[in-house]
Order: structure tokens, then sequence, then C-alpha cells
């Protein structure tokens, strides 16, 4: 079956991700997925900076959120309350609230970033292993971002995926539908990789 | 056919080299004028750019975009040092939150005629204190810069930043607090976030914080008016305003549970033409949210 537009589009981001991150897999997707989320978000204005991404809402701000939030967050969600359910049941705010500060960025608001670095945690419901890697993994990501020396490369390497992207209208079709296919080509990538 | 005066055909002569030069002469200034003001020019152009993004919560294009107005100030004052290229720079490093910065930038233009630079200097400053005693763990004193800047400064980028982490600060005291003392300190921050509100109608990221501070007084109804104002008015960055939707949300589903039939009807019925301006999904959906599972 022919490659459609996107897949090519793609796996040509994949192509260029791979030779400036050839050991750092894991980043792919954060990356494509947030250059993605900023270009549909603005068509017109490329951020420069895509990687000068930050966790979202102040980490100690998320920590401020009233109990019953924090409770509601938990219980409105099917699967985290299953997760959750001995400290809900417990009310162990002092548990609840260190977890909530790691979710709620990538499941609350959602940070295009964090939500792909933890998409096979997201994909498998394993809320657990993203609330005792998040920190972990989070500085990780930043200190292997910030290591790179080539960083105008990387700028116009996603600018011209984010450009191809958008030129695919992709407004039009489900952002999670494109994700998915960001998330499957990647992990063909890396299987292939891995032989 | 034109007519020339013979006179002025003679004179256009005899001038032609002097026209030259005088066209090269004044060439060479409008390149030399063009290059002195276009940095200054550039400047308040990726300067406005920036506020234009930050109001529609372009968070990354926005700081690309004060990086730039940095950049063009910073040539500015190198080349033709002014009251208004170092108000512009210190303008901009505010926004990118390089504090020290900001303020010699406000001395210098104080130093070359503008007012208020010396004041603004010293509010600059002071938050910076402020700031580094918070890193060292110094609360109070921290606490006490920020309400003395709430309270004098008329210099809004400080006072908003002022108010953001008195409001966090007096959370955190609050959320480790019971009882009276705990309201007690709840009142404090709504007081001030209330009277901030008052003083700049505005400005919706002060809705936003005191709808955060009604929320921990579980005032669901007075939380969502505030919310919704926040929403209205517009928030800075894309984080807070979908925050603030959560907020609205959450409010909703407590209200739910809180009013009567008739007044839960009333409530609803409005609330659901918001959803519809605001084009969401459902009432506890908002349009950027991914659909729920499981």
């Amino acid at each position: 079956m022919p490659k459609s537009s996107l897949e090519k589009t793609v796996e040509s981001g994949i192509s260029f991700l791979s030779k400036i991150f050839p050991l750092q897999s894991y980043l792919y997707f954060p990356l494509l997925n947030a250059s993605l989320f900023w270009a549909i978000k603005r068509t017109k204005e490329w951020k420069e900076k895509i990687f000068s991404w930050k966790v979202w809402l102040d980490p100690e701000r998320v920590k401020l959120k009233p109990d019953d939030f924090i409770l509601s967050f938990f219980s409105d969600n099917r699967a985290l309350m299953r997760c959750f359910e001995p400290e809900i049941r417990k009310k162990d705010m002092a548990s609840l609230r260190g977890s909530f500060a790691r979710l709620y960025p990538i499941l609350g608001l959602e940070d295009p970033f964090l939500s792909a670095l933890f998409h096979e945690e997201m994909e498998s419901g394993d809320y657990r292993k993203i609330v005792k890697e998040f920190d972990q993994k989070v500085i990780q990501a930043e200190k292997d971002i910030s290591e790179l020396k080539n960083q105008s490369k990387l700028i116009r390497g996603l600018k011209d995926f984010a450009g191809e992207m958008v030129s695919l209208s992709l407004e039009l079709i489900s952002q999670e539908k494109v994700q998915k296919v960001i998330a499957e080509i990647i992990k063909k990538h890396v299987r292939s990789k891995n032989g | 056919m034109d007519k020339v005066c013979p006179r002025e055909k003679a004179v256009g002569l005899k001038k032609g080299p002097v026209d030259f030069f005088l066209l090269l002469l004044f060439m060479f200034c409008f390149a030399l004028f063009s290059s002195c003001v276009s940095h200054l020019r550039e400047a308040k152009l990726h300067y406005t750019q920036g506020q234009k993004y930050s109001r529609l919560y372009q968070t990354e294009d926005a700081l690309g975009s004060f990086k730039r107005a940095l950049e063009e100030a910073e040539h500015e004052v190198s080349k033709r040092p002014s009251s208004q290229a170092y108000m512009l720079k210190g303008m901009t490093e505010l926004k990118l939150k390089l504090w020290q910065d900001a303020e010699e930038s406000f001395r210098l233009a104080h130093s070359h005629g503008f007012e208020k630079g010396e004041e603004w200097a010293q509010q600059v400053s002071l938050l910076g204190l402020a700031l580094s005693l918070e890193e060292l763990w110094v609360e109070d004193s921290s606490l006490r810069i920020y309400i003395f800047l709430i309270e004098k400064s008329k210099f809004s980028p400080v006072t908003i930043l002022a108010a953001q982490r008195y409001t966090d600060a007096m959370l955190k005291k609050a959320i480790h607090q019971e009882g009276k003392e705990r309201e007690k300190l709840l009142a404090s921050a709504l007081k001030t976030a209330q009277k901030l509100s008052d003083e700049d109608l505005s400005c919706g990221f002060y809705h936003y914080l005191r709808s955060q501070i009604l929320s921990h007084l579980a005032d669901y109804g007075k939380s969502f008016e505030s919310a919704l104002m926040a929403k209205e008015l517009g928030l800075p960055t894309e984080e807070i305003l979908r925050d603030n939707d959560l907020q609205i949300v959450y409010c909703y589903q407590r209200l739910k549970e809180e009013l009567s039939s008739k007044e839960w009807e009333d409530f609803r019925e409005k609330y659901m033409e918001w959803v519809k301006k605001w084009k969401w999904k459902g009432p506890e959906a908002p349009s950027w949210q991914k659909e729920r599972q499981g």
C-alpha cells in the first residue's frame, strides 16, 4: 500500500531526529508532538524555540490546589480511580497530592510534550509508573535537549517538519488520530532499528 | 510638450554635479537615520508583537518576539542611548524575567531623563530580592515585600508578579493550617485579590487568582463567577487558560451537588449558553480536551 503524505512527512521528521539524537529515540514523539501542537495552533508564525518547553503550570502552583479539587481529579477519571483506589479510599492526601503534581500537567492540562513523553504509560494506563519516573525522565529530557550542540539545526528541522504537517491541512483530521500515526511510525522505526 | 524655462534649464545643467552630491548626501543621511531609528522601531514592533502573542496565549511565540525586541533594543542603546530605548529595553527584560538587567535599564532610562525610571528600578530590584529570598526559604520576608509592592507599585508588570507570588505563598501556608488560622490566611489573600481586581477590572489574571482562593474556601458560586470573568477578560498563558477552564468545570460539578433543583436549572441554562459560546464539546469538556477513556 502506498504511503500517505502524512506518513512520509512523519518518517522524514523521524529520520531527521534520528541523526540528531541517535541514542535518544524517546525524544522523537515528544518533540514531534509538541511541534505539531504549536504549528496547528498558529500556522502563520513558527515559534523558534520549540524545545524551550517547560512543565505546564509552575509545579509549585500545581501543589497548591485544594484537597477536594485533587480528590475530584482522581475520582472523575475511572482509570485513575481504579489505579489510586487505596489512597482515595483512605483520603491519603499527602500521597495523592504528590501524584497529582505529576499527573495534572499530563492528564489535566494535556501538555503536548509531557503527554507524549509518557505516551506508553498513558496507553497502558500505568499511572503509577508516570508518578514514579516523572522527575527522573523530565530532568533527563531537559538535559539531553539542552546539551545538544547544534540547537539551531534542531529548530530548523522541527520547523520544516511543522511546516510540512501544516501544509497537509491537519486541522481537518483529529489531532489524536495524527498523534497515533506519529506514535505508530516511531514505534516501527525503533523496532526496526533494534533489529 | 512640457515647457522648460531656459533659465531653470541652464541652472539645472550647471547644478548637475551638485545635485548628484546632494542626492548622495541625502541617501547617506537617510541610510544613517534609518539605521538609527530602525532598531528602536524594530524593538517596538517585536515588543508589541510579543504582547499580542501573550494575549493570544501563545507563550512561546511571545518569548521569541520579546527576545528579538531585546536584541534590537540592545543595538539601539549601544548606538543611540536614550530614555526611550532604555525604557523599552527594561520593559522587554521584565517580560523575559531578567530582573537585574531590567533594574539597570530603568536606572539608565532615568539618567537619560525618564522620570519614573528610578522608581521602577527600585521596584524591580525589590521584586528580584523577594524572589531570591523565597528561593532561600526566607518566606516571611519575601511575603512582606510582595505586600509592599502590591500596595505601593503603580507599575503593572511588578504588581501582577507580586500578586501571583503573594497568593501562592498564602495558599501554601493555608494548606498546612487548619481551622481559624487557615480561614484567616485565606480571607487575607482573598481581600488582596479582591482589591487588585477592583482596581484593575480588566485584568483577567487577578480574577483567576481570586477564583483559586475562593475554591479553597469552597465558595464555588463565586469561584465560578471569577473564573468566568478571567476567561472572558483573557489570561496570560495557555496553561493558565486551561487550568482556569478546569476550574470552571470543577465548580460546575460542585454546584450540581450543592444547588437546589430550581437553582441548578437556572444555573445550568445560563452555563450552557457559555458552553455554546466557547464551543466546548460539552458542559465538562473544554474544546482543547481529549476524549476521556475508561
